[in-house]
């Protein structure tokens, strides 16, 4: 059974200048200790789509319009507050963008780490302080003066990485089930992020947790995750493991990711691009959301919706074209 | 810390020392003195008065003295009220205009972060609007008309309180509320504003996906930030607040240190007028440096560039 | 070198564009201010008020000092639309004639603070370094003064004539609007998009005069919106004082301190008045929200 069941989420945006489905009918299953990776664009919807079921998307103007997402027999959309919140930051964690803005600046590195564990595990003040501490220490984050100083440091003392170290550690201390992590390299220095990469490998390993990476770089996804999905214009589009998609990709949208990567070319090669632009959200898209830059799109790719559909085992793709042997 | 506000408290030596100079010599240059309306004097108590006074003596001599004076704490003996001394009648006034102004205070704490954090909590929706409609109000309707009209229908019509004077609990909620209601109304926004840019916040959404419930997030994690604006209005409003407000104090006939004041400035009694000056200016400064104080304790950062500084 | 100057040059012909979006962005917030009712609403009301004042002369049916001593105080009738003062004169006519006077000290006022203002913080913050220091250390001092206080004096001891009060209250407005003025131009100084330009070899005066004030400019429109309302407010408590306009000229601080000695006989004479001083302040208030909003992009974002 899966750990994690999302059938059919669709997240709109009700604003000013109309309606932007943000989300738009995705589904997905995460299997206990598996890692997946979402991969899209910014604006494809990867982060709302994570942020919807745990409560996490500002209402209004966001509103979860349809689906289900069940957690441990719990559906997290129609479940109420003190249920959900039971769930969050307990038994589902996540690890945000950046963590300059991410820890509260007003408060001690340690009250932060501490914070789960007072409120979900009820600990007293002692024992949660010396979980933090140890859970401070297993991330890396030390200090010369002893890991009690660091407990007293406040954000703004600490560099990009230390700082994404402490949010693994307030993430992972309530020992959760699900790791959600939301891009946690993107901000930070590029010596710094195979290392914060790495540790999450290792504490993910370590505490058996599943996780959803949600990443823009395909370089990352290739050394941390399992399976694969890949998501255009708030839908998926493919779905695979790691290994089939880095070497047969079948989405014409996913085979121009791979080909935009620098690392595609050869050296003094013109790097490719995408033509185009990712299409607007506020009216509705009937056919494949990528036709419109999609080099081998034809009339039908616009006109008949495209779903995802298993092309090779364990291997779905939502190419109407693909599924049709034409490509 | 200490050191800092050690060093902000040697600050506020000069700057009383420009202000007491500007204000001593713009109204020694003024015409007119203290003793213009009194017609029937004779010139020679005219003239016993002014060397009483030393006012016969040159400008600068004059200056010095007071300043010898104020070295020793003394603001000299009162022109008008010549059986007084400034310090009595500041110890006078004082007391009750800071009375009024703790009260005043404390409507305005109240009602203002009460009503701005409830605001700032459901945006757009009748919670917010309602009481920041009152919150324009109470800026757009000042506190000489506000006055009146409590008066005219909480003393005059209903018959429930007493117009003026200031002899029990019952004469000190009207003044209260009037000097309130402006602060109260400022800060509402204030709070609102600011707890709605810090509620914004990634370490908001953080916090919310720690799985705390919607009270913690909003006293542990926003309230912090969200007060500060509030603080460093603080600072200014309440030195305001409990000198007394002028107009208050007369429209209720409360004997407090503003009304004191205003006659001081009419009568042109020159040592009143300057120890009142100080007096305000000396709070206002004491009230900034709490108020950084108190910022320096609300924001790990603020504290770290006050070390840094010192 | 030269293809530095090449990109220069380029750049300098996408000029005209630039500057048109430079007057959308102006286009965009008056078009956010237009769907701000309360502003709007805010802004016709004072755009009435501005045109009653102006046409006082011809619209009042009295004269402001035309006595009727045997009228006396009346209660609101078809001759005198507001009553009447104690004196017997017309309320209408006074109340005309006050918001004359009271707009004319919020606006004279403000901008003697705006010109003393801006001026001083654009130095300050342009010049920088030991300037911006002393002038600065300056301002912090008269922050200290308790400026009610100043204005009470200043008023008690200089006469009591218009001058001075624009002055007066000018004098203890301009504080915030220089260090409003020095901090944006501090920022800009050292924001990415001038350092661009000036690689990108524009002249001093350009920047100064399509990158600097423009972004200033917001600021101060939407400050001085809101130091209208706040002097208007100072006027009318040095009136209630006995220290602003004198008889038999009026403001609206005036009649409501002669409407509060006898409210509880005339209600009316408080009531008008009032509600005419507070109806303006709350249109000040709202437009100069409204243009806050308007031009603050950051806010308009949703």
């Amino acid at each position: 059974m899966p750990l994690l069941d999302i059938d059919n989420l669709r997240t709109w945006f009700y604003t000013r200048n109309g309606v932007v489905r943000a989300v738009d009918g995705v589904s997905l299953q995460v299997e206990p200790g598996e890692t997946l990776g979402i991969v899209g664009e910014s604006g494809s919807g990867k982060s709302v789509a994570n942020l919807s079921y745990l409560g996490l998307v500002p209402s209004p103007p966001g509103r979860i319009v349809s689906g289900t997402a069940m957690f441990d027999g719990i559906d997290l959309i129609k479940a109420p507050g003190p249920v959900l919140r039971s769930i969050r930051g307990k038994r589902i964690s996540m690890i945000f963008q950046d963590p300059m803005t991410a820890l509260n600046p007003y408060m001690t590195v340690g009250k932060q780490v501490m914070e789960p564990l007072l409120v979900h595990d009820g600990l007293g003040r002692a024992e949660a302080a010396d979980r933090a501490v140890q859970m401070l220490e297993s991330v890396g984050l030390q200090d010369a003066a002893g890991p009690e100083a660091r407990m007293r440091a406040y954000p703004h003392q600490l560099s990009g990485g230390m700082r994404q170290r402490v949010m693994i550690a307030m993430a992972l201390v309530t020992h959760p089930q699900l790791l959600i992590a939301d891009e946690p390299t993107t901000a930070l220095d590029v010596t710094v992020q195979a290392q914060i990469l790495e540790l999450i490998k290792q504490m993910q390993q370590r505490l058996g947790t599943a996780m959803i990476l949600i990443t823009h770089n395909l370089g990352v996804i290739a050394g941390t995750c399992d399976r694969v999905l890949v998501m255009y214009a708030g839908r998926f589009l493919e779905s695979a493991t790691t290994r089939d998609l880095f070497y047969s990709p079948r989405h014409p949208y996913t085979r121009a990711l791979m080909d935009s990567m620098p690392s595609a070319r050869k050296p003094g090669e013109d790097l490719y691009t995408i033509p185009g632009l990712p299409p607007e959200l506020t009216s509705e898209i009937v056919g494949c959301p990528f036709a419109p830059r999609c080099a081998h799109a034809k009339d039908v790719c616009r006109r008949r919706p495209a779903l995802l559909q298993e092309v090779a085992p364990n291997h779905a793709t939502a190419c109407t074209r693909v599924q049709a042997g034409e490509l | 810390m200490t050191r800092f506000i050690m060093r902000r408290l040697a600050e506020i030596v000069p700057v009383l020392f420009v202000i007491v100079t500007l204000v001593f010599f713009m109204i020694r240059l003024a015409p007119g003195g203290p003793f213009d309306t009194e017609k029937s004097v004779p010139p020679e108590v005219l003239e016993n008065l002014e060397a009483y006074y030393h006012l016969d003596q040159p400008l600068y001599r004059q200056y010095l003295m007071y300043l010898g004076r104020l070295v020793h704490g003394d603001l000299g003996p009162s022109f008008k009220n010549s059986n007084f001394s400034v310090n009595e009648l500041i110890g006078l006034g004082f007391p009750v205009s800071l009375e009024l102004g703790l009260y005043a205070l404390a409507v305005a704490l109240v009602i203002g972060l009460a009503s701005g954090i409830s605001a700032s909590l459901k945006p757009n929706s009748a919670r917010d609007y309602v009481p920041m409609s009152l919150a324009m109000a109470g800026i757009c309707i000042p506190n000489f008309v506000l006055g009146p009209l409590l008066v005219l229908v909480f003393a005059l019509w209903l018959g429930w309180l007493p117009s003026s004077g200031w002899d029990g609990p019952l004469y000190k909620i009207l003044p209260a509320l009037t000097l309130g209601a402006a602060y109260a109304a400022y800060i509402a926004r204030l709070t609102r504003g600011s707890m709605l840019e810090v509620l914004s916040q990634d370490f908001i959404r953080t916090a919310r996906a720690k799985g705390l419930s919607e009270a913690r997030v909003v006293l542990r994690h926003a309230l912090r930030g969200g007060i500060q604006p509030v603080v460093s209005f603080l600072g200014p409003a309440a030195a305001g607040l409990l000198s007394g407000s002028f107009v208050i104090e007369t429209i209720f006939q409360i004997p407090g240190l503003g009304r004191l004041f205003v006659q001081a400035a009419f009568n042109r009694d020159y040592t009143m007028i300057l120890g009142t000056v100080l007096f305000y200016a000396s709070l206002i400064l004491v009230f900034n440096l709490a108020v950084d104080v108190i910022e320096a304790f609300l924001d790990p950062r603020i504290r770290e560039e006050h070390r840094n500084h010192a | 070198m030269p293809d530095a100057m090449q990109n220069g040059e380029i750049l300098e012909q996408g000029g005209p564009s630039g500057a048109e979006k430079g007057t959308s962005l102006w286009k965009d917030a008056f078009h956010r201010l237009g769907k701000n009712r309360l502003a709007l609403c805010g802004g016709i009301f004072l755009a009435f008020m501005v045109a009653l004042s102006l046409a006082t002369p011809w619209l009042a049916p009295y004269a402001y000092d035309a006595q009727d001593l045997k009228l006396g105080a009346a209660s609101p009738s078809a001759g005198h639309w507001l009553g009447t003062d104690t004196l017997g004169r017309d309320q209408f006519t006074r109340i005309l004639y006050g918001g004359r006077i009271s707009l004319m000290v919020g606006f004279a006022a403000t901008a003697v603070s705006l010109l003393v203002g801006v001026l001083y913080g654009a130095i300050a913050g342009y010049v920088g370094g030991r300037t911006d220091s002393v002038l600065m250390r300056i301002v912090d001092i008269l922050y200290a003064l308790p400026f009610t206080i100043f204005v009470v004096i200043l008023m008690v001891f200089f006469g009591r004539n218009m001058m001075l009060l624009f002055l007066a209250i000018g004098a203890v407005q301009w504080l915030t609007m220089a260090r409003i003025v020095r901090g944006q131009v501090l920022s800009l100084k050292q924001a990415d998009f001038i350092d661009a330009a000036v690689v990108l070899g524009y002249s001093r005066r350009r920047i100064i005069l399509r990158h600097i004030i423009p972004n200033v400019l917001g600021p101060v429109i939407v400050y001085t919106t809101l130091t209208i309302p706040n002097v208007m407010l100072l006027e009318a408590f040095l009136s209630f004082l006995g220290l602003g306009v004198q008889a038999p000229m009026s403001s609206w601080g005036v009649l409501i301190k002669e409407g509060a000695d006898v409210m509880e006989e005339y209600p009316w004479l408080l009531l008008f008045p009032s509600i005419a001083l507070s109806a303006t302040l709350f249109a000040l208030n709202f437009l100069g929200d409204g243009l806050r909003d308007a031009l603050d992009p950051r806010a308009a974002k949703d």
